[in-house]
């Protein structure tokens, strides 16, 4: 199998920690000379941090990394990361690869405590309308065609397809996206879509369903997780549209 | 409960929305056939023109003579003050000794089908839509269930209308297949949460509706278009009656798996 992504135009969401950070820096690896790599988060200040040491970590590469502070679940942020990945000067590169990994932790309650539409409407709106139309954006923006290598992830979890009690919010959100994602699979012919479910990490987000739940796992490093999916992408065998978890084969 | 071979969803609360027109119309139709005298049906939707008329109807029927209670409600189930004012409505109009709550989520919408995944960029048009598909129906069950809370001796029952949508993607449907995944598994984790509710996710086929016309007319993918034109050239489209009765037959035998979903075409 090849040992690049190739010279790409590559989008992660959600990178200034976890596991976008992770992804970021294994994608870097990964990508040829006269690439560009777009990191966006909400915080600035980390994920400045970040691009500072990617840049200087691939400075051999040539690689060009670019952090784009934007709040996803506004029109003006998705509209403004688009706005960027447009501005690179991409015209010699075969592969768009939008990692859709930005995600929010809901409350974690009882179904019936779910009285108040603003509040499942902010996460939903985060959680799924971003993923979708920041990824429409994209599409629009670099337009699929044969010859050109187009890649979606959508970063999504076990409880994308498993209920999980307590977990409304969470579950509801992820099984929309594995749909919106599968509807996307079966409509371009010219882009691969792939939802991966990396399983318990060591990140924040973590640790905030631990401290809450008392549900405390043994976690995984990201990186592994993060290599299973650079080694997906990299082989790139797998069916447009389906869902493969870390625990899989 | 007091379940009679005349009467078997027995002295039921049932709240359906969507119940103006089409599938949620006939839901509130049929129901009314089988709950015993004394019981409440509350129609929803936004039309109240609409709403009156079913009322009416349903008053002068043969359940209605017989005491049924028909009361409706003209909300936009997006805000939360829509929510408290079908909720309302059916605590007034219920009595202590209602042995079954039915709760029918039907509202839906097609959303847009004349584009594809790759068009959807306007954030307003998908939050509207999942406010309406999606959230709505959650905060709607959550208050329902909130103010009918377990006791001995009632029943509680939430219907989600779902669709094959839910479990299969169609091109150029992005929308409401999403937002019928995301119902299924909504329900399905409530009713992991409940065990001693009943939940239903039914999927009641194609049928002859306005939402079927507007499918066969807008939507964007050839090959999808093309089925359901030819569905409904051969008559392969079910009337809601149909379809419904099938829902009815689910509800009195009572013995599904709660949280599954149920295809008409299983049934």
């Amino acid at each position: 199998s090849p040992s690049t992504l190739g010279r790409g135009i590559c989008i992660i969401t959600g990178a200034s920690k976890g596991f976008g950070h992770t992804l970021a820096q294994q994608v870097c690896s990964l990508l040829e000379s006269g690439s560009v790599l777009l990191l966006v988060a909400r915080t600035g200040t980390l994920l400045q941090k970040l691009t500072e040491e990617l840049q200087s970590s691939t400075s051999a590469q040539q690689l060009v990394v670019r952090c784009i502070e934007a709040d996803l679940s506004t029109e003006e942020g998705v509209k403004e990361t688009v706005r960027a990945a447009k501005q690179e000067d991409v015209k010699d590169v075969d592969h768009v690869l939008l990692i859709n990994n930005a995600a929010s932790l809901p409350s974690i309650s009882h179904f019936s405590s779910f009285i108040n539409p603003d509040e499942v409407n902010s996460y939903l709106f985060f959680n799924v309308t971003s993923a979708l139309t920041l990824t429409a954006g994209i599409l629009q923006a670099f337009p699929p065609r044969p010859g050109l290598r187009w890649t979606v992830v959508n970063i999504s979890s076990a409880f994308a397809l498993q209920a999980l009690p307590s977990w409304v919010l969470y579950c509801t959100g992820k099984a929309a996206r594995e749909m919106m994602f599968r509807v996307l699979a079966a409509e371009e012919p010219n882009v691969k879509v792939l939802s991966y479910s990396p399983g318990p990490m060591d990140t924040e987000m973590q640790e905030e369903i631990c401290r809450l739940t008392g549900a405390c796992y043994d976690l995984l490093p990201c990186q592994e997780p993060g290599a299973k999916l650079m080694k997906l992408l990299l082989d790139n065998n797998f069916i447009s549209g389906s869902h493969i978890d870390f625990f899989d084969a | 409960m007091q379940r009679t071979w005349n009467s078997p969803l027995g002295q039921a609360l049932c709240i359906i929305t969507g119940a103006s027109r089409g599938f949620g119309r006939e839901a509130a139709t049929q129901i009314s056939r089988l709950v015993s005298p004394g019981s409440v049906l509350i129609l929803v939707a936004r039309s109240e023109d609409d709403l009156r008329t079913l009322q009416a109807e349903l008053t002068e029927s043969k359940a209605g003579k017989a005491g049924l209670v028909v009361r409706y409600v003209a909300a936009d189930l997006g805000l939360m003050e829509g929510v408290e004012s079908v909720v309302k409505a059916s605590k007034e109009a219920s009595s202590d000794n209602i042995e079954h709550l039915i709760l029918i989520n039907n509202a839906a919408s097609l959303g847009d089908v004349s584009r594809f995944t790759r068009e959807f960029t306007d954030m307003a048009e998908v939050n509207s839509y999942l406010s309406l598909n999606v959230s709505s129906s959650l905060c709607l069950t959550s208050s329902v269930l909130q103010a009918f809370p377990q006791r001995p001796r009632l029943q509680r029952t939430v219907v989600n209308i779902s669709s094959l949508c839910a479990l299969k993607p169609f091109p150029s449907w992005v929308l409401y297949c999403t937002g019928k995944a995301a119902r299924d598994m909504m329900f399905k984790v409530l009713a992991e949460e409940e065990p001693t509710l009943r939940v239903l996710n039914y999927a009641p086929g194609p049928m002859d509706t306005h939402m079927q016309d507007e499918a066969r007319v807008k939507t964007a993918d050839l090959n999808v278009r093309k089925s359901f034109t030819r569905m409904a050239a051969n008559g392969l489209l079910l009337s809601c009656e149909e379809s419904c009765a099938k829902l009815m037959k689910l509800l009195r035998e009572n013995t599904y798996e709660s949280g599954a979903h149920i295809d008409v075409y299983d049934v």
